[in-house]
């Protein structure tokens, strides 16, 4: 459900307002960003500067959701650009690091794996799975995020899922996951 | 088949793009996107296709190779109509379109006419000194109609790295060149 | 029926892997230290008392030429908010325009393999009149 934000301008927003824009997401934020970049100080670097940027458009947001369409969106340029930008290889299956929450359930094995895996797509396609499986979007919220066709969305997703399914079959064998 | 978004390629050739007599797509056609459940459009020139291709990443294997064929290309045009139910438009609107490649710069390399399936392809290569310098596909299908057209020097290997590069098969140019079908039961 | 299994349970890992993490521990506080650093340096207002800057000369001068350059560095920093905006959007544009052409390839590249195979079709029909010839 829609929450307005107050009417105010930007200048008259409580600091308090943004503050708690920040608090209540905060960790979406972040969780794209460092699914995306597998870099916890990258991904909070940015992470700030996505709600810097936000601090500076906030009059221009209307309600909660549009804030949290607005940080999405940003959001997910701000990782496609921070990794052109610093050139950035890809990732290597190695060198993703752990995740700070805690243990999933299943094989701890096989969601190192994954995270690795995931890490490893390109970047368009990483960035809707992240959508779609973080933020349980469906093809059509993505492709409005993503100013993109829904089925070009919905073709990344099928691909990056197939081959994400058939590597994991692949290197471990037929695991059940 | 699958009721998926039907794509409907669109000769559409741009005066001063195509050296040949103009391709126009006919007005019954035009008049499809009405009657269309979902309707396609893609039409891309010279400029359109220089700029969007700035966007496609390096690093992007599939899209490194979609930079490569654009770069030389002139034109894209795509039109894609699906409909309800069959019967939506007649074979006078195709023949419409494929009469405009009767001529000595079009040459039909695939011409596949299905009863079983109702399914009709043909597919033309345009050819200057020896280099294909454009495609064009007409797909029509029992509730989709599709037309494509490509303009602008184009390579061989190019086209079959374009079937193989999304995921299917490498379309052999021999194979193509070869298959000069007619109708068939 | 075994592969819709499989990609359900890829599809269960994938939310259990890419589920939301924690932000770092003060995460919000920086964010605001940092907004409030650039508010700072964009009210460009002194501390000192106004008779103090009016009677003293060079510090009025001093005082001038701060809020000057506060300005400037205020402009500056709009004209890169706006520059930004203005690139974000024409970046939108363009990766909107890259879709579609990307589209329209796999478009063409999908009735290429129709064509293809209707071919194939025809080719093994007719291998297969030929044996039943013999």
């Amino acid at each position: 459900m829609a929450e307005p934000l107050p009417a105010e301008k930007a200048a008259d927003i409580a600091e308090s307002d943004f503050a708690e824009i920040v608090r209540r997401h905060q960790v979406m934020v972040y969780s794209i960003a460092q699914h995306f970049l597998a870099d916890r100080s990258a991904a909070e670097e940015l992470a700030q500067d996505v709600f810097l940027q936000l601090h500076a458009n906030l009059a221009s947001l209307k309600s909660d959701d549009h804030v949290k369409f607005w940080l999405r969106k940003v959001t997910g340029h701000r990782c496609i650009d921070y990794k052109r930008r610093r050139g950035l290889p890809q990732v290597a299956l190695d060198d993703v690091p752990e995740c700070a929450a805690p243990a999933e359930a299943g094989d701890p094995l096989l969601s190192r794996r994954l995270r690795q895996l995931v890490a490893s797509l390109p970047e368009k396609p990483r960035l809707i799975v992240i959508l779609r499986y973080q933020e349980d979007m469906a093809a059509e919220e993505i492709s409005n995020v993503l100013a993109m066709p829904v089925a070009t969305v919905k073709s990344h997703l099928q691909r990056s899922l197939a081959m994400l399914r058939e590597k994991m079959t692949r290197a471990l064998g037929e695991v059940t996951i | 088949m699958k009721m998926k978004m039907l794509w409907l390629v669109l000769l559409l050739a741009s005066p001063g793009l195509v050296q040949a007599q103009d391709i126009k797509l006919p007005a019954d056609v035009e008049k499809l996107s009405a009657k269309a459940k979902e309707t396609v459009e893609v039409t891309m020139d010279g400029p359109m296709l220089r700029w969007a291709s700035k966007f496609l990443s390096a690093e992007d294997p599939e899209e490194a190779k979609c930079a490569k064929l654009v770069a030389n290309l002139k034109g894209i045009y795509v039109r894609s109509f699906e409909f309800d139910k069959e019967g939506a438009y007649s074979a006078a609107d195709v023949d419409a379109l494929r009469s405009q490649l009767h001529s000595p710069v079009w040459s039909r390399v695939v011409g596949v006419r299905s009863e079983r399936d109702g399914n009709n392809v043909d597919v033309f290569f345009k050819m200057e000194d020896d280099k294909m310098a454009g495609i064009v596909i007409i797909a029509a299908e029992a509730k989709e109609l599709t037309f494509v057209n490509i303009v602008g020097p184009l390579e061989v290997d190019q086209l079959a790295d374009l079937g193989g590069e999304f995921g299917i098969p490498k379309l052999s140019p021999k194979s193509l060149s070869k298959a000069q079908k007619g109708d068939r039961r | 029926m075994s592969v819709d299994n499989d990609m359900n349970r890829t599809e269960d890992a994938l939310k259990r892997v890419l589920r939301r993490q924690p932000a770092p521990d003060s995460f919000a506080d920086r964010v605001l230290a940092r907004v409030a650093e650039r508010n700072s340096a964009e009210s460009g207002r002194g501390h000192r008392d106004s008779w103090w800057c009016v009677f003293v000369q060079p510090l009025v001068r001093w005082a001038t030429a701060t809020a000057l350059a506060v300005a400037l560095v205020a402009g500056g920093l709009h004209y890169r908010q706006v520059q930004y905006d203005k690139a974000e959007r024409e970046r939108a544009q363009g990766e909107a325009a890259k879709q579609r052409l990307m589209l329209a390839l796999r478009i063409a590249s999908s009735k290429l393999q129709l064509a293809k195979s209707k071919v194939n079709e025809i080719n093994a029909d007719q291998a297969g009149n030929r044996e039943e010839k013999e």
